[in-house]
Order: structure tokens, then sequence, then C-alpha cells
């Protein structure tokens, strides 16, 4: 193991452009789709935070009978998709709009009557924040008699519908791509660097080297070249992390066992990229 | 020692390089193996240090066979042969010391065994001296002679070598042949191919091997020999 591990690193130092090259196309892959993937983490997290903005208001007639608001509440409380329902009587309504105008609250003085309707506020369980799932629940409460008016900003809801569906399909299909794309990168700079030793690996045969002494140095450098593009991509992207964290917040960071994936992914693919590409040279003498 | 037993060899099931091929080499010989550009001698080189398996026949080397060895030995039989090729086949980023230790390395030998028999062998080729160099320091005779020193260093029982002197001057070419003749005489079988007739001039004593279009024509050393000339 010393011997391979002597065999691995001097390789290392003695093909430096092409150890260099192998390592800076794992780097550079890996910091794309790191890059892409932080990018998608965040645009997740904004949908789901605009989401979280979605409720239906079902606005009360003011004779509506308080034991059917009541009944009301409870039925629309279990109906699937719901995650609460609040009664807001028209006083507390009155006294949120007149906190709502702050200094211009003193407008409100000279009215007579209460023109602020009662009101239920719907909200949503996660996963049914959709189009879909809030109308229905907005025409079960539009359904009620007492009910006069629901609204659920029906044209917000639809963009959030796109900018989801918008997203998931980009963030597959660019993923998928950048993933290929990084595959192809990386096999290719380890064939090359591979390549350019076959002189190296010739010798070794004809001298009595086992497959398994050839393979365990050549892997080993693998893994350390794929090990080294990983923490520099790792470095790489939580720098812009940090950077984008500062300049523009809130920013959603990846947690520091993402970091070890993207490390563990170089070096994957630098021990299977170097297995695929030295197949074909052992199997030559 | 090293046995062809009516081979035939080829690369592809279509063609044959070599054809019905057989001769043995005993513990301790000097062996020229002749012949055009094209005869096959690199051919038959191959199929001793098994690079080629035969298509028909059998090739025995020491101990192993080629119609028995299983992939995984072939490595423990190179290691009883000394390859040495044209082009020295040196890795440039290696010092010359690192170079011949290079093939014990691979054997897992111990750091202060490979040390020993590195500094015997660059005594031995009259490299002392030069063990910190590198390949592209050293000139072609010096390059030649650490490719010699990294076969011998396992001590084989038979020097392989496919035109040792093709990258060299007459002069330059005729050491080597030199050195070739002592390690011989201190035990190591030599089989060295060459199509070079010069290096040949005054060795009527040595036996030869004259391969022509894939056959073997001639086995022996009465020196009456005529080579056949390229076509």
């Amino acid at each position: 193991m010393l011997r391979t591990s002597k065999e691995a690193i001097l390789g290392f130092t003695r093909a430096k452009a092409m150890s260099f090259f192998a390592i800076l196309a794992t780097a550079f892959s890996l910091l794309v789709l790191g890059l892409f993937s932080l990018a998608l983490l965040n645009l997740n997290a904004l949908i789901r935070y605009l989401e979280n903005k979605v409720e239906i208001m079902a606005y009360l007639r003011d004779n509506a009978d308080p034991g059917l608001v009541g009944l009301a509440l409870e039925d629309l409380s279990k109906l699937e998709g719901v995650h609460q329902v609040r009664y807001m009587s028209k006083q507390k309504a009155l006294e949120n709009f007149r906190a709502d105008l702050g200094p211009d609250s003193d407008l409100l003085q000279d009215l007579e009557t209460n023109p602020v309707p009662a009101s239920f506020n719907i909200t949503m369980k996660p996963g049914y924040r959709d189009t879909l799932h809030v109308k229905r629940i907005a025409d079960e409460a539009q359904a009620l008699t007492f009910v006069e008016e629901v609204d659920y900003g029906r044209e917000w809801l639809r963009w959030i519908d796109i900018f989801k569906h918008v997203v998931s399909v980009v963030g597959a299909t660019a993923g998928a791509l950048l993933g290929l794309v990084g595959i192809i990168l990386i096999s290719s700079a380890i064939k090359i660097a591979v390549f350019s030793r076959q002189k190296e690996i010739f010798v070794m045969k004809i001298v009595g080297a086992t497959n398994s002494f050839i393979r365990r140095s050549f892997l080993l450098e693998g893994f350390l070249k794929g090990a080294i593009g990983g923490l520099l991509a790792a470095g790489m992207i939580y720098t812009v992390s940090e950077i984008f964290s500062y300049k523009i917040r809130p920013v959603v960071a990846f947690s520091d066992r993402y970091y070890l994936y993207i490390l563990l992914a170089g070096a994957l693919m630098g021990l299977v990229g170097s297995w695929i590409s030295l197949g074909r040279y052992l199997r030559r003498i | 020692m090293i046995e062809f037993h009516n081979v035939s060899a080829g690369y592809s099931r279509n063609s044959r390089v070599l054809e019905g091929i057989s001769f043995h080499i005993d513990k301790s010989e000097f062996v020229f193996l002749t012949g055009p550009s094209g005869s096959g001698k690199s051919t038959l080189l191959k199929l001793i240090f098994h690079e080629l398996i035969p298509q028909t026949g059998e090739v025995t080397v020491a101990d192993f066979s080629s119609n028995k060895i299983k992939r995984r030995k072939i490595p423990y039989l190179r290691r009883k042969l000394g390859i040495v090729f044209q082009d020295f086949a040196l890795l440039e980023n290696r010092t010359a010391a690192e170079n011949v230790a290079f093939a014990l390395e691979v054997t897992n030998a111990s750091r202060s065994f490979i040390r020993m028999r590195v500094a015997r062998v660059f005594t031995q080729l009259g490299l002392a001296g030069k063990e910190k160099c590198f390949p592209q320091e050293l000139s072609a005779g010096e390059q030649q002679r650490v490719a010699i020193a990294r076969a011998l260093v396992g001590e084989p029982f038979i020097l392989i070598a496919d035109e040792p002197t093709g990258n060299l001057d007459p002069a330059i070419s005729m050491d080597i042949l030199r050195l070739m003749i002592e390690i011989n005489t201190l035990g190591t079988a030599v089989l060295l191919a060459t199509h070079d007739y010069s290096l040949l001039k005054g060795k009527d004593d040595f036996r030869r091997l004259h391969l022509s279009a894939g056959r073997l024509v001639y086995d022996g050393s009465n020196g009456n020999f005529a080579p056949v000339p390229e076509d």
C-alpha cells in the first residue's frame, strides 16, 4: 500500500499538466453543478416563501348567523388540504384596518357603522397551495350562503404555478445536461491523463507488474485528483454562497454535509473514471 | 527453458505472422534471431513474454505453458525475463536509478534489497555515477545500458532484446553487443533479435535462428549462412 501511495503521489507530480487538467475539469464540473443546485435550492425556497403567503379570505355578510358561522368554520377546517381556518370578527377586522392605516386612522373616526366585514382566513397545508386545491376550497367557502365574497389572489397563484413548473422542468433538464457534460469532461480529462502515461503502463507490464498493482496506483491517483477537484469546487461554492449571503439576504446556503458530498462526488468520479480508462490499456498487453 | 512447439500466431483470426515454428533455447545460450523487417521477429518475442498467445502449438517458458497459463500469472512469467527494446522504453520523468529500481518495486521487493541490487547492476554495466541522471541527460548508448540494467536487475534467466541497436551508431552498437556477450558469459541466456547483419560479423560460432516470411528457415551455427536479402 505504501508503494502504491508513493506511485500515486509521484504520478501526480510527474505529470503535472495532466494532473492539473484533470483536477481543473473535476473542479469546474462540480462547481457548475454545485452553483446550479444552489440556485435551484434558492428558487425552491423562494417558491415556498411565496406559497406561504397564499391564503383564502372569505368575507361574511353582516347578518350571518353566528351559530352557522361556527359550524361552517368547523366544516371548512376538516376539508382536505386545509391547514387552519381563523374567524376574524368585524370588530377585530376594524382594529386591524386601523392599525394598518397608522397615522391616517383618524379617517375612520367619523364612521357611524363598522364597514369592514367579518371573515374566514383560510390557510392551506404545504403541497395544497396550488391553484387546483386553493380554488376547490374557495368554491366550498363561496357556496356558503352567508359568504359574500371570496378572494384568494387568483392571478398571483397562477404565476406561482407557472414559476414552479418552469423551475422544475428547467432544473431537471439543465441539471441532467450539466451532469452529463461534467461526466464527459471529467472522463475525457482522466482518459487523456491515462493515455499520456501509456508508456509507463507498458513498462510496468513488461517488468512484471500485476494488473492490480498498476490499477491500485492509478485508482488512488484518480481518487486523489477527484477529491482535490471536489475540494476546490466545494471551497468556491462556499465562497460564492457567502458573498451572496453577505450582499443579498436572505440566501439559502448548503448544509455542511452537502460540501462533503461534493468532495466525495469528485473522488468517486476520479476513481470510476480511472477504472474505466485504465481497463483498455491493461487488457492490451 | 524456452520451447516453441509447432507454433503459429497472428494478430487476427484470418492472418498469420508466424507459421509452424519449433525450436528451443537452453540455459546460458546466446542466440541471434535474424530476418528482414516484417519476418515475424518481434511477434516471436511477444510470444515469449506472452503479450501474444499462439493460435496453434505451444510456447513453454520456464514452467509456464501458453496453453495452460492464466492471465493473472503472466506478470510472474515476465519477472523471469529481462526485456530490452529498440526505443529503450525508459520513463523520462524518472532518474536512471529509479528506472532500474522500478522493475523491482513492482515485485514488492524491500527497499534495502532494491538499493543493493541497483548499485550492483550499475557497477556491472559501467553506469556508476549516472544514477541520478534523467534519460534525456544520457547518450543513446547509456540509455540502452540503463534499459539493459533494468532488464537484468531482477536476475532473469534470459535477456530478450528486440533490435537493441536499432537507434545506435555502429560503434555503440558493437559496445552493446559486447556487453550482452559479457552478460551471457555470466550465465544469463540472451536472445537478440536484429536485422543489422553487421552485428553478426565474426560471430559465426553463435547460434542463429533466421525467419523469413513468418517461417523459421534456419537454425544453426555453421557460419556459412548467407542472410536472406530484404525484399
